[in-house]
């Protein structure tokens, strides 16, 4: 019981601090790899969100609750998720117009994204120190930077790197 | 409960379903709903709202701008359809991949595909923080201010909510 809270509780503080799925990555590698999944989950998690069609939250909150929890857990997480934006919705439908000139969300939301930029810089870095950084592993980086830069779709640039990580990855 | 309602919740609930198939979440989507809902559900200023709102409230940022446009066609009910039609797409394709990995976490070459990816992950994820820094529109020298404080406290240490809901208070301070 004690665990499916804190997964509610841990995907409502996370979408209560983003405003969208990838932009929570940052928060999510902090409060959840070591206590619910593992670095490597982590990196399947984000990489199959981006992947698969949808929002990218619920994903991140399906496939941490499920491996954490199995499907109470994802549940619990999945719960957490949609709660605030709906909550959100249920007021604004009544408060909409006052609260879109309530400047200070705004201005909370345009403070926090400088912060949530720099910590998903913080854990992408994360991510890669600890990995062995082989040639094989830069070139990918270095690939995927190229074609990201192209403007190629993600899921394709993910899905690319994952088959040439089954063949030079040995 | 009459015909026409329960009309205008299938539709909902199936353009969700469509969008959500269709397109993972981001500018993407957006633009596909805004071809499926502008003209048909709601005047083009009511979506530029929505999708206005949606970036500045917390939250998954596709769920919030379903809500909005199935509220704008069906009341709260249509929020909530609408709702539903953009969450089972993600949940249910992610439990499937969620359990073939379990299914294939054994095979050899399981450990190369992830390791495969996690390098595009990181550059990705990377590369999101860039944009998301540079959508900040004419406040770079605050946001900026925001970012190296925020850096120092997480390289200090810091807990990274403590870090942001600071980085959102200095922000009311800043912003006005």
């Amino acid at each position: 019981m004690n665990i499916l809270l804190q997964l509610f509780g841990l995907f409502l503080k996370v979408n209560l601090l983003s405003t969208s799925g990838m932009a929570s990555v940052g928060l999510l590698h902090q409060e959840a790899v070591g206590l619910f999944v593992t670095e490597s989950q982590f990196v399947q998690a984000v990489a199959f969100a981006s992947v698969l069609p949808g929002s990218d939250a619920l994903q991140l909150a399906m496939f941490i609750g499920y491996n954490a929890a199995g499907m109470p857990g994802a549940l619990a997480a999945l719960a957490g998720s949609i709660l605030p934006p709906t909550l959100l919705m249920l007021g604004v439908a009544a408060l909409l117009h006052r609260l879109r000139r309530e400047a200070w969300v705004r201005s909370f939301v345009q403070g926090l994204t400088p912060a949530v930029a720099v910590l998903m810089v913080f854990v992408a870095w994360k991510l890669v120190r600890k990995t062995e950084l082989n040639w094989q592993v830069l070139s990918l980086g270095a690939a995927s930077l190229i074609a990201f830069l192209l403007e190629a779709p993600p899921p394709l640039v993910l899905l690319a790197a994952g088959l040439a990580g089954v063949f030079l990855l040995r | 409960m009459n015909k026409s309602k329960l009309y205008t919740w299938f539709k909902l609930f199936w353009m969700f379903l469509k969008i959500n198939l269709l397109t993972s979440s981001g500018p993407a989507s957006v633009g596909l709903l805004y071809k499926e809902s502008v003209g048909k559900i709601m005047t083009e200023s009511q979506f530029v709202e929505a999708v206005g709102f949606s970036n500045v409230m917390p939250g998954s940022e596709a769920l919030k701008v379903a809500m909005f446009v199935g509220y704008a066609a069906g009341g709260l009910a249509g929020a909530l359809t609408a709702l539903l039609g953009s969450a089972l797409p993600p949940t249910v394709s992610m439990l499937i991949v969620t359990l073939a990995i379990k299914h294939f976490q054994d095979e050899p070459w399981m450990d190369g595909f992830i390791g495969g990816m996690l390098p595009a992950v990181a550059v990705l994820i990377a590369v999101v923080a860039l944009k998301l820094f540079r959508s900040e529109k004419n406040a770079s020298k605050r946001s900026l201010l925001i970012a190296a404080a925020s850096l120092a406290a997480l390289a200090m240490g810091a807990p990274a909510p403590l870090v942001l809901v600071g980085a959102g208070l200095v922000g009311i301070g800043l912003f006005r």
